[in-house]
């Protein structure tokens, strides 16, 4: 699920503190949200490593020759284009979204691949969820509205996962009335 | 932060045919134009095998004469022989075949505009990268073709060495028209290399949420594979050519006995190259065969997993058994015996396909639309090959087949067979979700028809040719072989003429009005995620990322 509860609202501030963003604490909530890549480091590995290797076989009959020296570089070149190419993937789609909850302030930062972060903040007293099943530029489209502006969140999400995240989100707004 | 925007949603194409056509990003535009640029090249690469066709119809030389080349028999006066224009024909359909009709139309092609659909992406990975690559592979075409007309060796235009471009041949060959072809060939394998790195990313790190690597659709894997396959393949011939070039003008002696170089080494590293090429062209039609079956027998696929892990097999195998095109060179027995086994191993993993492209006919029901009867005529055609290529792999056999027109005919029913039948079983499967019209059946039938009894016709007196042992690459040949050089021209003629009519059958049929736009026109076998999508698909699909009920049925592909 690329969404995922980093701090769960709890009853309690730690002792002595409170969750007010006014008095420096650390949010009470954090949420984090994230799009899909199908490819795990894990994988990254295992499929670069294999590749690299199977890029030395036709090396191994021409050490000693000049010919070598002629291959190699396209081998290094074809090894780095796929090394470039899955990092890069990686990188352009590593949009991701994070909610940070106070008392008395709500916080969305948006990390976008290229460009600077975004950011919106407001009062969370006032801040109402909407889902816009059909409405908006993808189903199920999630916004916050306060501070006089409606963002979206987790746009990148699949449906479904919109529809948990727009439960989620009511739930926890509500706690922090 | 991304202001809410709550409102319609109209999606309207307001492109225009050039930004559309010449500066495309879309994945599936640009598989449109591969399509379309391949196919004009293979008109091309089959004209010249016409002319070449028409040539070996009788014994003695009646077309490429030195005093001209003629297009209508022969009566018109004193013949020369010309070899060279033979050598050049035979050259130019080699290397517009191997690199720039069969890969670009089934990997370029097809893997452009549905690989992405099957696994649920928005688009490539890297969408211009991918505009690079098409036009690299027009540019790399245009050099192929420029090489035929541009001064070459024995005073003549064009050069006349083979596709492989062995040295010392290569290297000797006058004029500028080789190094146009060494250029073509690197700005293909660019074009490929390139390629394969966008299809490689966008397979691995693209897929929907919830499709593991062994739930993606069989054509996506097969795209996969070949994408590998090529990025392990091709910088080892962007190497070779490239001391071929240095060898030829900057007096390098990489392949050049005189300077201790070695020539078979050359031939090495060309067949590491040349023999996963061959997978290259022919996987991702395993992939598209495999959904056609699947489609016509109202079956999901026998065995999916022994399937994707036959298509990693052959790609695996293919590195490893290269030296069985070079039996002749003088290899050890100790070499040619391990190069013997492991090309007999290659059936193992094939004998799975086929049989479990049967076995998923079996006690299905088999329909006989279009695209099956491709498919069919596939597994046919490429089974024959492959009994051949069984035959071929022994070493002491082939000391006899070797360079006569038994390898001919084996590799055109492997290959132009083979992969050429899955291109159509792909364009009638396909043309109604890429265009909204389908072709009519009769037309498909009757191209089909005329297609397979003629490209029978032309290869399969070739075995006899063979087996009568007529070396391949010579422009002329003693009487004796006369009848069977007869007979295959006339079903190169007939094999030609039923290309013609399909040319003019398509684009008929896509100047006419959309007759098949419903999603899927086939039935609920044919369940990847493009089936899911209008025909023909909008601009831009699977914005959002699909739904995992959508492309997930049941337990195997």
């Amino acid at each position: 699920m690329p969404f995922q509860w980093q701090r769960k609202l709890q009853e309690d501030p730690p002792k002595g503190g409170s969750f007010s963003y006014e008095d420096g604490s650390a949010p009470a909530g954090l949420l984090r949200l994230w799009a899909h890549q199908s490819l795990s480091p894990k994988g990254f590995v295992v499929f670069v490593g294999i590749t690299a290797g199977l890029l030395c076989v036709p090396l191994i009959p021409l050490i000693g020759t000049p010919v070598l020296w002629g291959l190699l570089p396209f081998m290094l070149l074809a090894i780095t284009a796929l090394w470039w190419g899955l990092k890069r993937s990686w990188h352009d789609r590593s949009v991701s979204e994070e909610l940070r909850l106070w008392s008395d302030r709500i916080e969305l930062v948006r990390c976008n691949p290229r460009g600077p972060d975004q950011v919106w903040e407001a009062n969370p007293y006032w801040v109402t969820v909407a889902i816009h099943p059909s409405k908006g530029p993808v189903p199920n489209y999630v916004t916050l509205s306060g501070n006089g502006r409606e963002v979206e969140i987790g746009a990148f999400l699949s449906e479904d996962e919109r529809q948990d995240l727009y439960a989620d989100l009511q739930d926890t707004l509500r706690g922090l009335r | 932060m991304a202001d809410a925007a709550v409102h319609g949603h109209e999606e309207h194409d307001d492109r225009s045919f050039f930004t559309r056509w010449f500066m495309s990003t879309n994945h599936k535009d640009i598989g449109i134009l591969y399509l379309f640029v391949s196919g004009f090249v293979g008109f091309i690469a089959v004209a010249f095998t016409v002319y070449m066709r028409m040539e070996l119809m009788n014994p003695g030389v009646q077309y490429m004469c030195m005093e001209g080349a003629r297009l209508t028999a022969a009566a018109a006066g004193e013949c020369t022989p010309n070899g060279h224009l033979w050598n050049v024909l035979i050259t130019g359909h080699g290397i517009l075949m191997m690199f720039f009709v069969v890969i670009p139309a089934l990997f370029g092609g097809f893997g452009n505009y549905f690989m992405p659909l099957q696994i649920g992406a928005p688009d490539m990975a890297f969408p211009r990268m991918n505009n690079l690559s098409f036009w690299l592979y027009v540019a790399g075409s245009s050099l192929a073709i420029a090489s035929v007309f541009a001064p070459g060796g024995n005073d003549q235009p064009g050069s006349g060495v083979g596709w492989v471009l062995y040295p010392p041949l290569s290297t000797n060959e006058g004029g500028m028209s080789m190094d146009l072809a060494i250029f073509a060939v690197h700005l293909s394998g660019a074009s490929s290399i390139l390629g394969a790195i966008n299809m490689i990313t966008t397979f691995l790190n693209m897929r929907a949420p919830g499709m593991t690597l062994f739930k993606v659709p069989l054509f996506a894997w097969s795209i996969f594979v070949t994408a590998w396959l090529i990025l392990l393949a091709l910088p080892v011939l962007a190497g070779a050519i490239t001391m071929l070039l240095t060898d030829r003008n900057f007096g390098t002696t990489f392949f050049d006995p005189q300077g201790g170089g070695d020539p078979v080494l050359y031939q090495h590293i060309l067949w590491f190259f040349g023999h996963p090429e061959v997978y290259i062209i022919i996987l991702p039609g395993f992939g598209i065969i495999s959904h056609v079956i699947a489609t016509f027998s109202r079956k999901p696929i026998f065995g999916y997993l022994p399937m994707v892990w036959a298509l990693i097999a052959i790609g695996g195998l293919g590195f490893v058994v290269w030296a069985h095109h070079m039996y002749t060179v003088g290899m050890s027995l100790t070499q040619q015996s391990y190069f013997m086994l492991a090309t007999m191993v290659i059936a193992v993993p094939t004998g799975v396909k086929i049989f479990s492209w049967i076995a998923t006919m079996w006690g299905g029901s088999v329909e006989f639309k279009t695209p099956m009867l491709w498919a069919f005529g596939f597994l046919f055609l490429f089974t024959v090959g492959g009994v051949t290529g069984i035959v071929l792999s022994q070493a002491a056999v082939d000391r006899y087949y070797h360079d006569t027109y038994y390898v001919v005919a084996h590799f055109h029913y492997v290959m132009s067979l083979g992969a050429v039948f899955c291109i159509f079983a792909g364009i009638y499967f396909y043309l109604p979700k890429m265009a909204g019209r389908m072709i009519p059946e009769w037309a498909g039938k009757l191209h089909f028809w005329t297609m397979f009894i003629g490209a029978n016709l032309t290869f399969f007196p070739q075995h006899f040719l063979g087996r009568q042992s007529m070396p391949r690459r010579y422009i002329d040949y003693p009487e004796a072989y006369a009848y069977w050089n007869e007979v295959s021209s006339w079903g190169a003629f007939l094999a030609f003429a039923s290309f013609v009519f399909f040319i003019v059958i398509l684009f008929r049929t896509l100047m006419q009005p959309m007759n098949a736009t419903e999603n899927n026109p086939w039935n609920e076998h044919a369940d990847t995620l493009e089936w899911t999508l209008p025909s023909p698909p909008p601009e831009h699909t699977f914005e959002t990322l699909p739904k995992q009920s959508d492309w997930d049925k049941g337990p195997a592909h």
